[in-house]
């Protein structure tokens, strides 16, 4: 069987991930480790991530898996213990305080899950777009109204957050993400609370920034309507990103996806848990070179052959 | 950010932080200067109260040659101008004018006898400056110019003079008359005019007292009594007199301005007197000749004694109160950086520097404390008082600590990318840094307390100032305490915990555990809640002290509500008419005399009175009565322990009276303090002769006195309000009771931002609980069980500090100055107040913790526990 066109893109991709590459984002074995009073909570266990520029890309995975803390690491909120990461060129591990407040002001802007947090609510939505130029000391006049225009929000400009509904809070809080045109979107289950029109609403206003602007978007989601709508979705078990569907369309118009399991740098490969269940692996397994694929076995049929 | 819109937003805690920065400011400029003030009172009355000889300065030269005479008014007018020159600077301030207020200057001999008496007689011969201001002549006229006279075939010189009346007819002389003064150099004085001062009562006349009255004098050895009397000479006179002839003196009165004097003078007053006698013996001319007569430094001295112990006791509130006003500020700055954290986090997430964040906290900060602070310094001008450094450094010290603190939290809470703080888990383990410098803090209070009771507060503080060492140590006390407190009490705690965990109910198991996490109690509350209550049960402790020492001193003074002495027997019907004064229950009549002791030239004071009926007007009062007890033979006696061990002996008093002694008894109120005494039954004379009554009741002196006149009335009312109408005495226990008041304010401040500062963390913990089932009467249960050991570890560790603090200050502050001379010493345990103190405190805390459980079940639970995601 010949390699179908995202193989060959992933396996572009990994290659260059050995040499740190220049993908938009690089995570080359990423470990955050909480530690309070002894108590230690290993969210990150080496991750391996990698974004192109202009991307938009989902990730999904339980609670608890380390999504949250994926994206914390990449907006510069949350420093990781060990491993590489990198976005547009920038390490995320060695950034000194005033690379890192350049790095938020510049590179990064993103979302929150709870639409009241994205927003001081005493300001106006304009006043919330303009409140990261001002930090950074670039005001310009108009841009604030732009953005809010984009999103389909400019009828918002003079409200406060609570005089707005749920969709049209996220949406301000993209138009505030983007205010400082970033290169890189991050936005935690921007669609958590809202319904599911509402969801779309603010999902369209996601691809358009991607689209329009350029702006490679990563978004955590439980949202299958996310999920399912973008190019690439990554997702996470454990600390690992343990699988990847990519999406295409076929000849025909037909939106194809399929899922391929994550193989990393030195050929690392989690199986999915229902594989093993359903052939009830455990412990080791038996593997096989064939010609164009390796076959993976259950141990039990020979327990004596490996004496 | 507009900082007034933020402003209007938190709204609420910049109004907590506004308030408490308007009284702190306020409170900690105006005390010192009412403190002050009274200080300054209490200097210019007793300036007042001294005879201005012992105030002003005096300078006086002695002349025994005519080269060195001043003959002409003028003369004087020079020397003084030189003798102002060399005035220091902090004597020159306070020095009135020349020729103001008592300031003048003069002439006079001393010893000059009238020639023919015998020694008996002394007629001086003086010349005032400005004494046609100061006299007026009521009969004859104002002398004139000298003239000469024969006299034994000698020429000598007649000096007309003038005399108060008292003084002529003393000797003897009227108007007209002349006689001869002198030892051998003789000189005739013909009295022309008779005058009166025109304000007797003026200071002036207190460096003058010769000049208007006469003068008696009993030599050592002599049986008879010598007359000195002074006549005044005029200008043209002057010319006339010399140190060649007779002792003559020139002297000259450097007045002080005791309306100008303040106690802040004092300090300088001291040397500046030194430097200026030094000034005047290195001068050119003949200052050096002059000797400086004053007592002004042995006033200021013992003033300054006094006041050393007023000002410690200040410093100690005040600073107390600074310290726990600072802490509550803090505490609400802590308040207001708590609200505004999502904001700031949002700002620093969005690309906010660290600086723009703690700017813009600051900035609110000051928004609050700025004006507040200006306000209570603009207020604290109302007070009376000058104008003392601390005014201006109190609501400055306020202003930067409160800014500072807070752009410092700011920044340290955003300073890392992310908090690695999680709510699930304890307290982190203190650092090595924060537990070496706890220890330091303990070890320096210790070893401060220990120097305190050795050195004493206010040795050497006349001497050497105020050691702020030292006045640091009861506020180092009181955080060492609470530090102590802070790292102690969770062990205890836990040791409950283990055992309400095997009990059935999981109420305070949850209460008691929460509480043993202590996250929701930082150190801050502690840190102020100890000091403010052990401050304030000090203060308590130490004005209740003071004022209990006050009543004992006015009772031992007096030795019963009233008493009446008088020098004549009270006849039957004055003591009738006492009696029947309103407000007098009972009365009791006394003999008092001076009695021979044996057949020796030794005497005693004796006091014939019936004990047992005197201490029957007593009740209610601190102090007791010797008993009398019974004799087998003689009479029965109490006597003082300087005739105590001689068993039976005889007295002469009316007749001779065989005593015994049965008791021995150091003093006895009202009458004895030292020497010998001697207190024997009513009726041993044989015709009592009452000239003391011992009332009882509460008849005003003025009643007493109406019924009886001329008689001696005291009351133990009015010796009490002497005590305590003393300026400064006045001052310390108002401090006191204004710092107690406002340190319970500060405390129970404190409880409350407290309990507002974890209430939301508390909400989202009950919140979650009510999901399993707790009830709203379980979590007001928890809420209270979670804030009281706290709290009630707070209360009794301040209270158990506060009623420590004075036993062990004790020895290092002399209060006795306000408490009528005795010291203050064995402070009681008048539990009261200080319990008090502490259970208002506690049952607010209480009270706080059911009110926040009240308020936040009105909240929905998913409201609550939407938010407690946010985390």
């Amino acid at each position: 069987m010949n390699p179908t066109l995202s193989e060959l893109e992933a396996q572009a991709s990994k290659g260059k991930a050995a040499f740190g590459g220049d993908a938009h984002i690089v995570c080359d074995n990423l470990v955050r480790i909480y530690k309070t009073e002894g108590v230690e909570v290993v969210a990150l266990q080496g991750l391996d991530l990698l974004v192109q520029k202009g991307e938009l890309l989902a990730i999904v995975g339980a609670s608890g898996s380390g999504k949250s803390t994926l994206l914390n690491v990449l907006s510069g909120l949350d420093v990781p213990t060990a491993g590489v990461a990198k976005v547009g060129g920038m390490d995320l591990l060695s950034m000194t305080a005033k690379d890192r407040l350049r790095y938020r002001r510049e590179v990064v802007g993103f979302i929150w899950q709870q639409t009241a947090r994205n927003l001081l609510p005493y300001l106006s939505a304009r006043e919330n777009v303009e409140l990261p130029m001002k930090l950074a000391g670039k005001a310009r006049r108009g841009r604030a109204t732009e953005l809010l225009e984009l999103l389909g929000v400019g009828y918002c400009a003079d409200r406060t957050t609570p005089e707005m509904s749920g969709g049209e809070q996220q949406r301000v809080a993209i138009a505030v993400a983007l205010a400082n045109g970033p290169q890189l979107v991050l936005a935690d289950e921007p669609t958590g609370e809202l319904d599911s029109d509402t969801s779309e609403q603010v999902f369209d206003a996601l691809r358009k920034a991607n689209r329009e602007l350029g702006v490679t978007v990563v978004v955590v989601t439980h949202d299958p309507l996310v999920s399912e709508q973008v190019d690439r979705t990554v997702g996470i078990r454990d600390g690992r990103t343990s699988s990847e569907t990519l999406r295409r369309e076929d000849a025909e118009g037909q939106i194809i996806a399929e899922e391929y399991a994550v193989l990393d740098r030195v050929g690392r490969l989690q199986l999915p848990r229902d594989f093993m269940n359903a052939l009830e692996m455990e412990r080791r397994v038996r593997l096989e070179l064939e010609s164009d694929h390796i076959g993976v076995w259950p141990a039990r049929e020979e327990p004596s052959g490996e004496q | 950010m507009k900082l007034l819109h933020l402003a209007r937003v938190h709204l609420g805690a910049v109004a907590v932080l506004l308030a408490l920065t308007l009284s702190a400011c306020l409170l900690v400029a105006g005390l010192p200067r009412v403190t002050q003030a009274a200080f300054d009172a209490a200097l210019r009355e007793a300036l007042l109260k001294a005879p201005a000889e012992r105030v002003d300065l005096t300078t006086m030269m002695t002349t025994d040659s005519p080269g060195q005479d001043l003959t002409r008014a003028q003369s004087f007018d020079e020397l003084e101008q030189d003798m102002r020159a060399v005035l220091p600077a902090p004597l020159d301030r306070l020095i009135a004018p020349a020729g103001t207020g008592t300031g003048h200057s003069g002439a006079k001999t001393y010893g000059t006898p009238i020639s023919g008496t015998g020694g008996k007689q002394y007629l001086n011969l003086a010349w005032l400056s400005d004494q046609e201001r100061r006299v007026t002549w009521v009969e004859g006229r104002a002398p004139g110019e000298p003239t000469t006279t024969t006299w034994n075939n000698q020429e000598l010189t007649l000096f007309e003079a003038g005399m108060a009346r008292e003084s002529m007819s003393a000797l003897g002389i009227k108007i007209g008359d002349t006689r001869v003064i002198g030892e051998n150099n003789y000189a005739a004085v013909k009295v022309v005019g008779a005058f009166e001062a025109k304000d007797p009562a003026d200071r002036y006349w207190s460096h003058n007292q010769d000049v208007i009255n006469l003068q008696l004098n009993r030599p050592a050895g002599s049986l008879d009594e010598e007359v000195h009397a002074t006549a005044l000479i005029s200008d043209q006179g002057l010319s006339k007199l010399s140190g060649r002839d007779r002792n003559l003196t020139y002297f000259w009165i450097l007045p002080l301005r005791t309306q100008a004097a303040t106690a802040l003078d004092v300090p300088e007053l001291l040397p500046a007197i030194k430097e200026f006698e030094r000034r005047m013996k290195v001068a050119d001319g003949m200052l050096p000749r002059q000797i400086l007569r004053t007592g002004l430094p042995e006033m200021l001295g013992s003033f300054q004694a006094r006041l050393a112990t007023a000002q410690t006791v200040m410093y100690l509130v005040l600073g107390g109160l600074l310290l726990v006003a600072l802490g509550v500020i803090l505490l609400a700055v802590q308040l207001l950086a708590d609200r505004m954290d999502t904001a700031l986090g949002l700002m620093r997430a969005r690309g906010g520097a660290l600086r723009q964040l703690a700017g813009t906290g600051a900035g609110l900060v000051a928004l609050a404390v700025v004006p507040a602070a200006l306000a209570g310094y603009a207020l604290s001008y109302l007070f009376p008082g000058p104008v003392l450094p601390l005014v201006h450094a109190g609501p400055l010290l306020v202003v930067v600590v409160a800014v500072a603190f807070a752009a410092a939290r700011i920044a340290v809470a955003h300073r890392t990318p992310l908090n690695e703080r999680r709510d699930d888990v304890a307290t982190a383990r203190p650092s090595a840094k924060r537990i070496t410098l706890e220890v330091l803090v303990v070890g320096l209070a210790l070893a401060g307390a220990y120097l305190l009771r050795t050195r004493g507060l206010t040795t050497d503080v006349r001497t050497e100032g105020q050691d702020p060492f030292l006045l640091l140590v009861p506020l180092a006390l009181a955080l060492a305490a609470g530090l102590i407190t802070m790292r102690c009490y969770p062990y205890p705690l836990r040791l409950l915990v283990r055992l309400a965990a095997r009990m059935r109910p999981a109420v305070p198991f949850l209460g008691l555990t929460r509480a043993a996490r202590a996250r929701s109690f930082s150190m801050l509350p502690v840190l102020i809640l100890l000091p403010a209550l052990g401050v304030s049960v000090f203060a308590s402790v130490v004005s209740g002290g003071v004022g209990d020492t006050q009543r004992l001193a006015s009772w031992q003074s007096v030795g019963a509500p009233a008493t009446v002495t008088s020098r004549m027997e009270l006849p039957a019907e004055a003591i009738e008419r006492v009696r029947q004064v309103p407000g007098v229950t009972a009365v009791v009549p006394a003999q008092y005399a001076s009695v021979q002791v044996g057949h020796t030239p030794e005497r005693a004071e004796l006091l014939a009175v019936d004990l047992r009926s005197w201490q029957g007007l007593l009740g209610g009062s601190p102090i007791t009565l010797p008993t009398a007890g019974t004799a087998p033979s003689g009479i029965p006696a109490v006597v003082s322990p300087a005739l105590a061990g001689r068993g039976t002996f005889e007295i002469g008093w009316n007749s001779r009276l065989k005593i015994t002694e049965t008791g021995v008894a150091p003093t006895l109120p009202g009458f004895f303090t030292e020497g010998k005494f001697i207190v024997v039954p009513f009726d041993v004379g044989q015709r009592p002769v009452v000239n003391t009554l011992i009332v009882g009741g509460t008849a005003s002196a003025e009643a007493l006195r109406a019924a009886v006149p001329d008689t001696i009335v005291r009351t133990q009312a009015a010796a009490l309000a002497d005590i305590q109408d003393d300026p400064l005495t006045g001052t310390v226990r108002t401090t006191l009771l204004v710092v107690t008041i406002a340190l319970s304010a500060y405390a129970l401040v404190a409880v409350i931002i407290a309990l507002v500062i974890g209430a939301a963390d508390r909400a989202r913990a009950l919140s979650f609980l009510r999901t399993l089932g707790l009830s709203d009467r379980q979590a007001q249960r928890l809420t209270v069980l979670e804030v009281m050991p706290m709290i009630l570890v707070t209360a009794l560790v301040g209270l158990a500090l506060g009623l420590v603090l004075p036993a062990a200050l004790g020895p290092g502050v002399d209060l006795s100055a306000y408490a009528g001379g005795l010291p203050v010493g064995d402070y009681e345990l008048d539990l009261v107040t200080p319990t008090a103190l502490a259970a208002g405190l506690t049952l607010v805390a209480v009270l706080g913790a059911y009110a926040h459980t009240a308020i936040s079940r009105r909240r929905s639970l998913g409201a609550v526990l939407r938010v407690g995601d946010l985390s």
